[in-house]
């Protein structure tokens, strides 16, 4: 069982309160994968979160209160994510609360908040159940079966493409997008001519590779995060697969690119992050998460920061830490964040377009913008 | 042509699990120990290997240093854990492996960062056309090469050398050897040296396989390499070589035809289970 942690912020906080005699600072909880498989996503999420933070509190707080994050390292699981929830909410008495996870523990730790009236937001976990815990879940990013549904759009009227091979990752996150490409493929004139499983320990796919060369399809849709999804995409390219890859926000890292090589080169994927943005919020954030991490900034660390960004404003609006006047404040929300303009649903599911992105010269660039109400729109129950 | 490029895939893969399980059987067979913790090894291979080739540019180099470094680490790993245990009962020590294991997740990421690291330059990433439309990568053809030399140097080894019957006698009857003058202290650190030195191959081709080394690499060597060695018979070198392979070549065609069904760990332990009723003592396992 790892120790729970809390960050620096917090024991920084109560010098600066002791020094300056000023008690009050605003707990926001953060459950995020530290440790185990997820490392890597929960680390950026983490660093995207904390830039947030010390961004609201330069810009005075609320009210000339800070605003600390409560972390703890759940691991990506739900058996640490509930006991986390508790702690949360009984000790450190958390206003709101943000999942920095995937979606098992945030499932978990959802119903949780819900019950102790705690608001909580998925960054960018993708489970349709999440916000179905009821009215104080919200999720700021793409429901799986949403982001699946674009992905099928892109294919057949942008890419034109008919025959399609699809290759799921076997947990929460590729079903459901494979669920919500199989929803619209017909609509796209797609033919499924096969799918394949794999499980998320899976690194070596020379089976699967061979069977979808033989399956000769004109796109192949392969879900993944970039540590499974860097070495398929290179061991397809590897095969003599020339066909295009359709990738979706678990790609979306540098570090993809780094496993992937070359081979990533032409790969796009749907994702909620735009390198290439007008938007001055977008551009500051890339920015600044760079020059604060020394990393490139990625769809996690985006999600997070706008997660953050949510509830603060959410904050400011409500003027209290009353926590059913902040719900009803993040319910009602519109914002302007890395990820694009963010409002919620009945269900707590964000309306916001989808941002297509391509490998070009081993980085991310804009490849198109779906934004097509119908088809995005999330699960309103 | 399909089924034969997934035989070639089961082969490669296959010949990754015998690496991997080659220095479990060792252990076990001398020490009767079952070494969890071997898949650590496997892990710190891969990265040495991929910050060697990135700091000197040269993957023979790597390769080499990868497997001495790893082997001496072996070595290490049997002196201070589990050389101080021989004389409690088995599981004690297959605790303290479990242990190490786990530990050695979170230390890989505490000292080279959650992300995992990469080639910067994957070399031999090339591959040759044997014929219209069939490919072979060139670190396919290593791994099926560099396992097949390792194998044959270790039976050279075992069955040409004095210190292999040295090391046999040893596994046989250690009093008996002993009696005859056999450092039994010499022999168990020349095995946990070529098991390990074999695990760091390993990882090394696994790191050029998917070009990524990452601190939780080894889970699935750790249960599988455990799976294959029970399914040779416990101890048998013969065994695993031929457990590896078929399960390798089983999971490749498995994945295909019935992967929706049974996933890839599934499949293996499914066939583990059949064999054991069977075979209570696994393929090649003397009577129980």
């Amino acid at each position: 069982m790892k120790k729970a942690k809390i960050i620096s912020a917090v024991v920084m906080s109560g010098l600066l309160s002791i020094a300056t005699g000023h008690a009050s600072s605003i707990k926001i909880g953060f459950n995020v994968p530290l440790t185990g498989f997820a490392a890597a996503d929960g680390k950026s999420a983490l660093n995207g979160a904390e830039l947030a933070v010390e961004q609201a509190n330069a810009a005075g707080g609320i009210n000339g209160d800070s605003i600390v994050l409560v972390v703890y390292d759940d691991q990506a699981s739900p058996k640490e994510a509930v006991p986390i929830a508790q702690k949360l909410i009984e000790k450190d008495e958390v206003v709101a609360a943000i999942s920095g996870s995937y979606s098992g523990s945030t499932r978990a730790a959802a119903g949780i908040f819900q019950e102790a009236g705690v608001p909580y937001i998925a960054a960018y976990a993708v489970h349709p159940d999440i916000t179905r815990a009821g009215n104080y879940v919200f999720r700021t990013s793409f429901v799986g079966e949403v982001q699946g549904r674009a992905g099928a759009k892109l294919m057949g009227e942008t890419l034109g493409a008919k025959k399609v091979s699809v290759i799921t990752l076997k947990n929460d996150f590729g079903k459901s997008l494979a669920a919500g490409l199989k929803q619209a493929a017909s609509n796209y004139g797609i033919t499924i001519v096969s799918e394949y499983e794999y499980g998320i320990k899976d690194r070596q796919f020379g089976p699967i590779v061979s069977k979808v060369k033989s399956d000769k399809p004109d796109a192949i849709y392969a879900t993944g995060y970039f540590f499974t999804a860097g070495p398929l995409v290179s061991q397809l390219r590897a095969a003599g697969i020339t066909v295009p890859i359709i990738g979706q926000e678990g790609y979306d890292s540098q570090k993809f690119i780094d496993i992937a090589g070359a081979a990533a080169e032409g790969t796009i994927i749907t994702t909620s992050l735009n390198r290439d943005s007008a938007s001055i919020e977008t551009k500051n954030f890339i920015r600044e998460f760079e020059s604060k991490t020394g990393n490139k900034a990625d769809m996690v660390a985006a999600s997070a920061h706008t997660a953050v960004k949510v509830i603060v404003a959410a904050m400011r609006q409500s003027g209290s830490m009353d926590k059913a006047a902040l719900r009803n404040a993040i319910s009602a929300t519109s914002v302007v964040a890395a990820t694009g303009t963010i409002s919620f649903n009945a269900l707590g599911e964000v309306r916001k377009d989808v941002q297509v992105q391509i490998v070009k010269d081993g980085n991310w660039h804009e490849h198109s913008v779906i934004s097509d109400s119908k088809l995005l729109a999330p699960p309103n129950e | 042509m399909l089924y034969l490029e997934l035989f070639i895939q089961g082969l490669v893969q296959g010949s990754i699990y015998a690496l991997i399980a080659l220095g479990l059987t060792l252990v076990y067979g001398l020490l009767r120990i079952l070494h969890v913790a071997h898949a650590a090894l496997f892990t710190l291979g891969g990265y040495i290997g991929v910050i060697v080739t990135n700091a000197t540019g040269s993957f023979t180099l790597a390769m080499v240093v990868a497997m001495l470094v790893v082997g001496l680490a072996g070595m290490l790993m049997y002196k201070l854990a589990y050389e101080p245990l021989l004389s409690q009962p088995p599981y004690v020590s297959l605790i303290a492996s479990i242990a190490l294991f786990i530990a050695s997740e979170e230390i890989f990421r505490i000292a080279f960062g959650p992300y995992g690291l990469s080639y910067q330059t994957a070399p031999l990433q090339g591959h040759i056309e044997l014929f219209s439309g069939f490919y072979l990568k060139y670190a396919e053809i290593l791994v099926m090469g560099l396992s097949t030399i390792l194998m044959i140097a270790l039976a050279w080894l075992s069955m040409q050398t004095r210190t292999g019957v040295a090391w046999r006698a040893t596994v046989t009857d250690p009093d008996m050897a002993r009696a005859f003058g056999v450092k039994i202290q010499n022999v168990r650190y020349l095995n946990f040296f070529i098991g390990s030195s074999f695990a760091a191959a390993a990882g090394v081709l696994v790191a050029l396989l998917n070009n990524l080394v990452e601190p939780t690499m080894g889970s699935v060597a750790s249960y599988k390499a455990l799976a294959i060695i029970v399914l040779g018979g416990l101890g048998s070198i013969r065994g695993t070589l031929i457990a590896s392979l078929l399960l390798g070549v089983l999971e490749s065609f498995g994945t295909i035809y019935i992967g929706h069904l049974l996933d890839r760990d599934a499949i293996a332990f499914a066939f583990l289970i059949l064999v054991l009723m069977i075979r209570p003592q696994g393929l090649m396992g003397g009577k129980l």
